[in-house]
């Protein structure tokens, strides 16, 4: 099968080519980095969900379905309120681009606080998601590529020899091209995971998930959640009963979502969009109804035919069907793939735009700036090959960081959408707090400090809590009580100007007061049935109804039921504030500039002295 | 403008590309499947997964307010005579073919050729889509057959 699977493999890397080859000829040097701030609305609403399925790389979601049932198949509802995080600054975001002229999340964040900090932090957020993140899911990609051939094709050659499939399309057509090649591929990968999944059901005669449901481990329940809370030290320091995923680690790993959602590269790729419905429709129905319909309806079925490992199931249909198999290990290649690709080419142009242009470069024309672009791409894409390749377990270590710091940014970003009140001081005071307590409660952490001095007390994910929450209740609890004694600062008349500009032309309609309470308290309740402490209720709530005396015979378990129904429920929560309170439709017209006091203009930029001599001592021998 | 108008072409190539992409993968494993151990249900799937790549097509021009282009729809025309060439050469060179795929095949054809003809007739009312084939009328054309009361309407 191996020819079979390469051919097939180099038919989306040839496209992907010929669309950035199509896109070089037509965009201009400048719109290299930016696509020209016009993505096409599809290209946005099939590439945010295809990143995402990508993102939380399924291959090793539904290893983690097999490992746990369906107490990890619940995950995926966390991915709606992460949903409702991105559609609530979206579109601010969207607006501070054309308004004050800043064209990335960091730049944004960094004009409004006046901070060059928040912009480093940004960049480093990229870093992060852009080397060990995706050096994670490469070398995920080289691992089943080289196990498929039989290491026909060695780990390592696999490993380079697809970093360089992901480059090509990346350094001919630049953000555009990467984003039109991701959307094309997200594409393939939402109908081949259904139907393959089908096909599966279908043509393999060994019993799948409806016949016998998953064989776990011994003291893991397969279909239902572990109770709401298990006061367990952490992974890596005391077993927890029944398995890890408790309605706290549900609530709190919904949070780690919001780190990818709210990662700088997905808010750049919205930033880059067209006016349209475009945030609206990619929210709702790409991230909140297809991704997360997938994930809930298919991981059980696929997982729990997936107890030999993704290898073996592709073997498994390589028995019935040469070609079907063949596509399987494609769409298990791709999945892993686009994230690499996207995470890679915007962590790299966003340091090439916000850092090397202005800073080290200020006087590069566009045609130099595009030639930056293009030998900095090829060397994140050589790290990244060479991270994956040779630090694996770095990769995996420093990629554990990504989501929930990540994660930390959400009062920031939430103070720049809406809370004018939220100062400098008491977000860089919280974000110093929350990437604090995310660095401890995840194995970097953990291995440094016990390594240097002494073992803590706690492992990872401590009570069952993911380190983004933990991370977030300090940050949040930072940024409230220092606010409240710098909520009128100095740097407060700067921040009012953006606000004054929503205010007046700009305002979100949530509507009127019962509207509003409508909206939020039915966001609380759904949260606290469907993920929170609420959702233990799922465990027997349509197997054993509480009015009856008798059991119900569903069929299948009571916890995939309410699963599917709170799927259903949290759509149009976010319809509801993506269309009609208008937070994910945006328009050109009307838009009028304005310049923020922290602003660097193009024309002021120049490298720091520092800077300059250290580059005029390489360059000027 | 003309890099918009450009890059407004290519946003709908790749859409296009996208939507065939998706339809054809699934067509190709199903039609794999259909003609080894499948048999004649598979195959139905395979054209119904190109009569999908065909209506996403279609929805994909009334978004984005285009037709089909002429480059589409000669790549169309050649797929549909390359599959009736291998149709028939199957029926005569290949044992056993006829009495178990020519059925399901040529229904299937005859299915997406009927889709091909509703979407003309609905987009351009029966008598314009008899007309685009309708080359005759030009051969050799004179101002008069231009005038409504002659029947030009081109």
């Amino acid at each position: 099968m191996t020819g079979l699977l390469l051919t097939l493999l180099a038919l989306p890397v040839a496209l992907s080519v010929y669309l950035a080859t199509m896109v070089a000829r037509s965009q201009t040097p400048a719109a290299f980095t930016d696509g020209g701030a016009r993505l096409p609305g599809w290209a946005v609403i099939f590439g945010s969900g295809g990143v995402v399925l990508s993102g939380i790389d399924l291959p090793a979601h539904l290893a983690l379905v097999g490992r746990y049932g369906l107490q990890a198949s619940h995950l995926a509802l966390g991915l709606i309120p992460a949903a409702l995080a991105l559609i609530l600054v979206q579109k601010r975001l969207w607006l501070a681009a054309r308004i004050a002229g800043t064209q990335s999340a960091g730049e944004a964040l960094a004009s409004y606080y006046g901070s060059v900090t928040l912009r480093l932090v940004m960049l480093t957020l990229a870093a992060l998601f852009a080397l060990p993140f995706a050096a994670q899911l490469l070398g995920g990609a080289g691992d089943f590529l080289a196990a498929l051939t039989g290491n026909a094709v060695p780990r390592g050659v696999a490993i380079w020899v697809l970093a360089f499939a992901l480059f090509l399309p990346a350094v001919i057509g630049g953000w555009r091209g990467v984003v039109l090649a991701v959307a094309v591929q997200s594409l393939m990968l939402a109908v081949l995971t259904a139907a393959s999944t089908g096909f599966a059901e279908a043509t393999l005669s060994a019993a799948g998930y409806l016949q016998q449901g998953m064989t776990l481990s011994d003291g893991i329940l397969s279909d239902r959640i572990p109770g709401v809370i298990q006061y367990s030290a952490g992974i890596g320091k005391e077993p927890v009963q029944g398995g890890i995923f408790t309605t706290l680690a549900l609530l709190s790993s919904a949070l780690a979502f919001m780190g990818l959602l709210l990662s700088p590269a997905m808010l750049y790729l919205g930033m880059t969009a067209r006016a349209g419905r475009n945030l609206a429709f990619a929210t709702v129905w790409g991230i909140a109804g297809v991704v997360v319909g997938l994930l809930v309806l298919l991981a059980p079925f696929l997982a729990a035919r997936m107890q030999g490992g993704a290898t073996g199931l592709v073997a498994g249909l390589a028995g019935v069907d040469q070609l079907a198999a063949a596509s399987l290990a494609v769409l298990f290649l791709a999945l892993r793939l686009v994230a690499t690709a996207f995470f890679v080419t915007s962590g790299t142009l966003l340091v090439v735009r916000e850092l090397v242009l202005p800073f080290v470069l200020p006087n590069l024309d566009a045609r130099g700036g595009r030639l930056t672009a293009r030998i900095a791409l090829a060397v994140a894409f050589a790290l990244v090959a060479a991270i994956a390749t040779f630090s694996p377990l770095g990769a995996a270590v420093f990629a554990s960081l990504a989501l929930p710091m990540a994660a930390q940014m959400f009062p920031a970003l939430l103070g720049l959408a809406f809370v004018r009140w939220i100062s400098r001081s008491a977000v860089l005071t919280g974000l110093i707090l929350g990437f604090l307590a995310v660095f401890f409660t995840e194995p970097p952490g953990l291995i440094l400090f016990e390594g240097l001095f002494l073992d803590l007390p706690w492992g990872r994910w401590p009570l069952t809590i993911h380190s983004a929450a933990w991370g977030l209740v300090l940050n949040v609890g930072a940024v409230l009580l220092v606010s409240i004694f710098t909520r009128q600062g100095a740097e407060r008349q700067a921040r009012d100007l953006l606000h004054d500009e929503f205010a007046a032309h700009w305002r979100t309609d949530f509507g009127g007061r019962a509207a509003r309470a409508a909206k939020w308290s039915l966001v609380l309740i759904w949260a606290f049935l469907a993920i929170g402490p609420g959702a233990i209720l799922g465990n027997s709530f349509f197997s054993q109804p509480v009015f009856t005396e008798g059991d119900a015979a569903l069929g299948v378990p009571s916890l995939w039921v309410w699963q599917l129904l709170f799927w259903l429920a949290g759509v149009p929560l976010v319809w509801w504030l993506a269309y009609r309170s208008g937070l994910g439709l945006t328009t050109d017209v009307g838009i009028r500039t304005l310049r923020l006091p922290a602003t660097v203009q193009a024309q002021e930029r120049q490298a720091p002295d520092w800077i300059a001599a250290s580059l005029a001592r390489v360059t000027e021998r | 403008m003309q890099v918009d108008q450009t890059e407004d072409k290519l946003d709908r190539h790749a859409l296009v590309v996208a939507v065939w992409l998706a339809a054809g993968a699934i067509a190709l494993v199903l039609f794999h499947f259909g003609f080894g151990a499948g048999g004649r249900g598979w195959l139905a799937g395979g054209f119904a997964a190109v009569l999908a790549g065909f209506a996403s097509h279609v929805i994909v021009n009334a978004v984005t307010g285009t037709g089909f282009t002429p480059r589409e729809v000669a790549l169309g025309l050649v797929a549909m005579l390359a599959a009736l060439l291998a149709l028939v050469l199957a029926t005569l060179l290949v044992v056993g073919f006829s009495a178990q795929f020519f059925l399901p095949v040529s229904g299937g054809l005859i299915c997406l050729v009927l889709a091909v003809v509703l979407t003309m007739v609905t987009r351009h009312g029966p008598r314009r889509a008899f007309e685009v084939f309708d080359v005759i009328r030009d051969n050799n054309r004179r101002a008069a057959s231009a005038l409504p009361h002659r029947g030009g309407r081109k």
